[in-house]
């Protein structure tokens, strides 16, 4: 067990230095992170003034078993994993693209675990942003967040491995440039079935019941809902249940992400400098 | 009389450029606008499934929702197929590529604005005309209101980018700026007015107009009020008439890097 922690130890602080790195060049820009949370403000507003008005109107206290104070909280955690992602991708893509991944295939690591690790520390600042400027415009037009402190580090891991699978889902579409080189469209159609089946406008409780079956058997709603949902009503089991799909998902993407690495390195074609 | 004609002609030419440029790369152009289809698509997807939920939100029902994102996308598909650099004028200003517009004997700000054609926006005039055909308002009258208050949410939005893209001249780089404020205002104009009163509906109303880019010509195809067309109307004028001063304005702080651009 030693020897094997003494083996991976070098590797995890290298990447970790990467994280590090990537986090205080970021602290350069903080003024980015400030333009780019308005948004989180502007659309978190909507969504107060919009469910507000449906509970209203409905003269309920719970819409499928969600108050709106639930509700609202629910979304500020959805929307910061979906806005605060590891953005990555597109750069994957332009590297296959120019040819430039020649050159940093040769550098001393794992070229995922280091797009993840140099991605984190964007995504980190990004989501601190996001959630900040939410979780403020909740509690001042809704209240504090519901749930208890004790259940905050099994929402934790949730949330962690959410970003985990949105790396890896992210990482197949990336490396489908090998094929495609334009990744747009496979893009475009992954945040677009997020919104909806993985709960990012809407949660899923709230969809009709064919479309909540279907929601059950994707992975998406791992990623926006699955965090948000225990934050706003912690189950046990609904907490394993979600733990276990997010391993089972992460072990399957990981794997085809693997494959189409080792296949996508064959076709790389090195002419010199 | 001759110099408009003279001037229309090549605005007119601008556009038969643009679109002749954008249909080079086909694949790219159907792929494009097919992306903001569906893009389109999967917002309205989120109102199908509420109002099978809720069935109404503050006075809207599902018709006035296929209006509303026939209304705002038709504008914004005009807005920017026609004027495509409106939305790059922060970047346009900060790096100094006014230079090529302004040694031309043209009208400095219309040059700009039509030199680009935003080829996405081609489907959000598809998604305009769909979501349309849902409304079932058909007649002669609706159809005219309808295209009348499409071209003034274009007006407007062209208006509202070209407003905040001219900061630039004050501020340097004002790309996130313009960005957050037009998605501000697109933002605020795709949903129902109703959910909005007191200082918010004020500032829907004046700071970022969303109020008059969907529930104004909501309201105006819906009730076929001339004195709504009006109001309308006479906001479109305004909202060009200050952009086009905030850009002038700015105009006399500009300072090309005295780089070398080749536009293309």
């Amino acid at each position: 067990m030693s020897a094997l922690l003494a083996r991976v130890r070098p590797s995890l602080v290298k990447y970790v230095a990467i994280t590090e790195t990537n986090l205080q060049n970021q602290l350069a820009y903080l003024w980015d992170f400030v333009w780019r949370s308005t948004f989180m403000v502007i659309i978190m507003f909507v969504f107060v003034r919009l469910w507000s008005a449906t509970y209203e109107s409905q003269g309920a206290t719970q819409i499928a078993g969600l108050s709106l104070r639930d509700t609202i909280w629910y979304l500020v955690l959805a929307e910061t994993v979906v806005l605060g992602n590891i953005r990555f991708a597109e750069q994957v893509a332009e590297e296959v693209r120019d040819g430039s991944i020649a050159y940093t295939l040769g550098r001393p690591y794992n070229y995922l675990l280091y797009h993840f690790a140099n991605g984190l520390g964007d995504a980190l600042m990004g989501a601190a942003f996001t959630f900040l400027s939410g979780a403020a415009l909740a509690w001042v037009m809704i209240g504090p967040p519901p749930g208890s402190v004790s259940e905050l580090p099994a929402v934790l891991l949730v949330l962690a491995l959410s970003y985990v699978l949105d790396f890896c889902l992210h990482g197949i579409i990336a490396l489908s440039a090998f094929v495609t080189e334009d990744i747009t469209a496979f893009q475009l159609i992954y945040h677009k079935i997020t919104f909806i089946l993985g709960g990012l406008l809407i949660p899923v409780d709230f969809l009709p019941d064919w479309l909540q079956q279907i929601a059950r058997l994707l992975p998406f709603r791992l990623i926006a809902y699955a965090s948000g949902r225990l934050l706003v009503g912690f189950e046990p089991a609904l907490f394993w249940e979600f733990l276990a799909s997010q391993l089972l998902w992460i072990a399957v993407c990981s794997l085809l992400l693997a494959l189409m690495f080792r296949w996508g390195m064959r076709r790389v074609s090195i002419n010199g400098g | 009389m001759r110099r408009l004609g003279n001037e229309l002609g090549f605005l007119v030419s601008l556009v038969k450029m643009n679109l002749a440029s954008a249909m080079e790369y086909r694949a790219s152009f159907v792929s494009q606008a097919l992306g903001m289809l569906i893009n389109n698509g999967i917002y309205f997807v989120f109102w199908l499934i509420y109002f099978d939920r809720f069935q109404e939100i503050r006075g809207y029902r599902i018709g006035e929702i296929y209006l509303l994102f026939a209304l705002v996308a038709g504008g914004f598909g005009l807005a920017f197929a026609l004027c495509g650099n409106a939305r790059r004028l922060p970047y346009l200003i900060a790096q100094g590529r006014l230079d090529y517009y302004l040694a031309l004997p043209r009208p400095v700000l219309l040059h700009v604005l039509m030199t680009r054609c935003d080829v996405s926006t081609i489907g959000d005039l598809s998604f305009a005309l769909i979501a349309y055909l849902f409304t079932g308002r058909l007649s002669l009258p609706e159809m005219t209101l309808f295209a009348l208050s499409t071209l003034l949410i274009a007006v407007i939005l062209v208006s509202f980018s070209t407003l905040f893209g001219s900061l630039a001249f004050w501020m340097g780089n004002a790309q996130q700026v313009s960005n957050q404020a037009t998605n501000a205002l697109i933002t605020f104009a795709l949903y129902p007015a109703g959910l909005f009163r007191g200082w918010t509906k004020f500032l829907l109303l004046t700071l970022i107009p969303a109020a008059f880019v969907g529930a104004v010509p909501v309201e105006l195809v819906s009730t076929r009020n001339p004195y709504t067309l009006l109001q309308l109307a006479l906001f479109a004028l305004a909202a060009a008439t200050v952009a086009m001063l905030a850009f002038h304005t700015g105009l006399r702080r500009y300072e090309s890097g005295s780089a070398i651009n080749v536009n293309i």
